[in-house]
């Protein structure tokens, strides 16, 4: 139960930088996600936390403790590696207790606590197979346990389901989100995966080469993305971005003219998401040719181009038409984002 | 009948059985020869007259009265005291194997988790002092030995053991440590270890057989070594080897070849028996299952 105190924070290796000025703090229980893709320092700010790395720049406070200088064994934070990192030679039980063992917790406790934080993974009827005789998802769930059997101020966690399967990875994804809820600790929560994200997080925040793009919920995040950046790697199918002009009010690009954007004039990135328009029979604001079209359980998705790049629409899933066919597209201008095309940032509201 | 691949499978069989067995015969006759012969007198096993007579012990059943004698253990165990030399081996390599293994282990693990360039330089010196003849470094040890008045005692001998063989070593112990990965050690100082503690509750139980083969190779070393121990140990304190060499003898002084192979005989037996025992920790490892699969 701690607040993590995040103070500008960076950290370089000579020319390198692997996290830029990262500043937050991570309240009481909050349950905060770090997404992003591979190198984009999000790894790398939790090893920071964790103490397995010192920073270049910047300070930590954990629990209100100045964490600076203090041994990782001192932070009381407890970690789960995405490679699990079990202790081979022990069996899931010595597993478990090894933290409470190596801390010199009173010896007359460590059963009960065991049994209750195997309970919790659901490892009761493993507790006396060695890793290797354990199945991958089992494997995943020790990690963890070792994690919560010690009570830590904090749990960070590094990409535990990349090794999963889809259906294994849908379910532990509900098991830690109980978890969490359970034990109500805060947790920072590394992820490459942006839908583990958005289903997990209090609080989300972007990173994308070192350096922190936008913070808010998944709900934030999602309906009002701070650049293209992160317009472009939170959704599935990504926001559609498409270069073009505002003049008078309207934004203009090959195949599309969409009235009534309070914007400045110039040249700007149009952003909207597949699933905020719609096709219609006329009258829409982009008319375009399909280009390619696929069909999901749930949707037929459209692809139009316009002004040069290909944008996603999703129709319902019994719309039928054939490529080449004209078609025409609808959306309101209040699920409309607009983007510096040079920058990304956000233009407008 | 059998089918042409059949056929073609008994043949390579045939052959590999063939190779197998005439490599055992080369490999293990030298060493059979020596102990049958062990048990002859010196007329017998090195026969002037008909080399028959090592097998059948002419001269052995003339002189003695029985086709096998003790003679040469005789002579040289309790004659010579080689039980002495058993015993200064023993001190010597008892304590090189374990001097090796305490800074090999620790300078293995340091030098395998460092993320610093020297290393790599370190390593490389390593493997540039290994490559020399054990004998050029002995030369320049002899006067400061003697200048200091430590010429001849068993302490010194270790000392330069250890220095010969730590490159080996740390060589040998960084590539295992390099196998077990990193996750484990930053996961137990996570859990409350410090990194010492990191390395001896979860790296040293993981690195077992890694520990175990390189101190055998050690041991070997130690157990071998002839140009060290033979310039530097006063008689008193020698090893097996240089007295086996002694047993010889040199121009100058009549040796006693029989008590040199009833010597070498007994400096033999135990490495069968060691490798014997050590054989599974070599092979196994220990590390299936630490990550993911």
């Amino acid at each position: 139960m701690a607040e993590i105190v995040v103070s500008n924070v960076s950290k370089r290796w000579d020319s390198f930088v692997g996290v830029h000025d990262f500043d937050r703090t991570i309240a009481d229980r909050e349950f905060l996600v770090l997404p992003g893709p591979s190198d984009c320092g999000k790894t790398t700010a939790m090893r920071m936390v964790a103490g397995l790395e010192d920073p270049s720049s910047g300070e930590f406070w954990i629990d209100g403790r100045a964490a600076n200088d203090l041994e990782p064994e001192d932070r009381d934070v407890a970690m789960v590696f995405q490679s699990y990192a079990l202790y081979p030679n022990m069996n899931v039980h010595e597993n478990i207790r090894f933290p409470l063992k190596v801390r010199g917790v009173d010896p007359a406790t460590h059963d009960e606590r065991v049994r209750r934080a195997s309970a919790m993974v659901e490892l009761d009827d493993f507790l006396h197979r060695r890793p290797a005789e354990l199945s991958g998802g089992q494997r995943q769930r020790v990690a963890p346990g070792r994690a919560i059997v010690r009570e830590p101020v904090a749990f960070l966690v590094d990409e535990p389901l990349s090794n999963l399967d889809a259906k294994l990875q849908v379910s532990t994804r509900a098991q830690i989100k109980n978890l969490s809820h359970e034990l109500a600790v805060t947790t920072v929560y590394v992820t490459h995966d942006q839908i583990e994200a958005m289903t997990l997080a209090d609080r989300v925040v972007v990173m994308k080469q070192g350096v922190v793009q936008q913070v808010g919920t998944p709900t934030e995040i999602y309906g009002r993305p701070a650049n293209a950046f992160v317009a472009s790697f939170i959704g599935n199918p990504a926001m559609n971005l498409v270069d073009g002009e505002i003049a008078d009010s309207s934004f203009k690009a090959e195949n599309a003219l969409i009235e009534g954007l309070s914007a400045p004039e110039g040249a700007l990135t149009l952003g909207f998401r597949a699933e905020d328009a719609e096709v219609v029979t006329e009258g829409g604001q982009i008319n375009a040719r399909i280009c390619k079209m696929a069909r999901l359980r749930d949707a037929t998705v459209v692809s139009v181009r316009i002004g040069g790049s290909l944008a996603s629409v999703k129709a319902d899933k019994n719309y039928r038409a054939e490529i080449d066919d004209t078609v025409s597209i609808r959306i309101s201008t209040d699920l409309c984002h607009l983007f510096d095309t040079k920058m990304g940032e956000r233009v407008g509201d | 009948m059998a089918t042409k691949a059949e056929s073609r499978l008994t043949t390579l069989r045939a052959v590999s059985y063939a190779l197998v067995i005439t490599w055992l015969i080369i490999a293990a006759f030298p060493f059979l020869w020596t102990v049958w012969g062990s048990f002859k007198v010196q007329g017998d096993f090195f026969s002037k007259a008909d080399w028959t007579n090592a097998i059948y012990g002419i001269l052995t059943t003339r002189e003695t009265g029985g086709a096998f004698t003790l003679k040469g253990y005789y002579g040289a165990w309790i004659q010579e005291e080689f039980w002495r030399n058993v015993f200064n081996t023993m001190v010597i390599v008892f304590f090189t194997v374990c001097i090796s293994l305490t800074f090999g282990t620790l300078g293995g693990y340091a030098l395998a988790r460092s993320g610093f360039r020297y290393a790599f330089w370190v390593l490389m010196a390593a493997l540039a002092f290994r490559a020399m003849p054990h004998i050029t470094l002995v030369s320049g040890y002899m006067l400061p030995f003697f200048e200091w008045n430590i010429w001849g005692l068993k302490a010194t001998t270790v000392i330069v053991l250890v220095a010969i063989n730590q490159p080996f070593t740390l060589w040998m112990l960084h590539s295992f440590f390099l196998n077990i990965p990193k996750d484990m050690d930053e996961s137990a100082m996570v859990d409350g270890c410090t990194r010492f503690q990191a390395f001896w509750n979860v790296i040293v139980p993981v690195m077992w057989p890694g520990v175990i083969t390189t101190g055998l190779f050690s041991f070997l070393l130690a157990y071998n070594d002839y140009a060290v121990t033979s310039m530097l140990l006063s008689k008193p304190n020698e090893t097996m080897v240089p007295a086996v060499a002694s047993f010889l003898g040199s121009v100058q002084v009549q040796g006693n070849i029989m008590f040199a192979v009833a010597a070498v005989v007994s400096a033999t037996a135990p490495l069968f028996v060691l490798i014997l025992f050590f054989q599974r920790q070599i092979v196994s490892g220990l590390t299936a299952g630490a990550v993911k699969g």
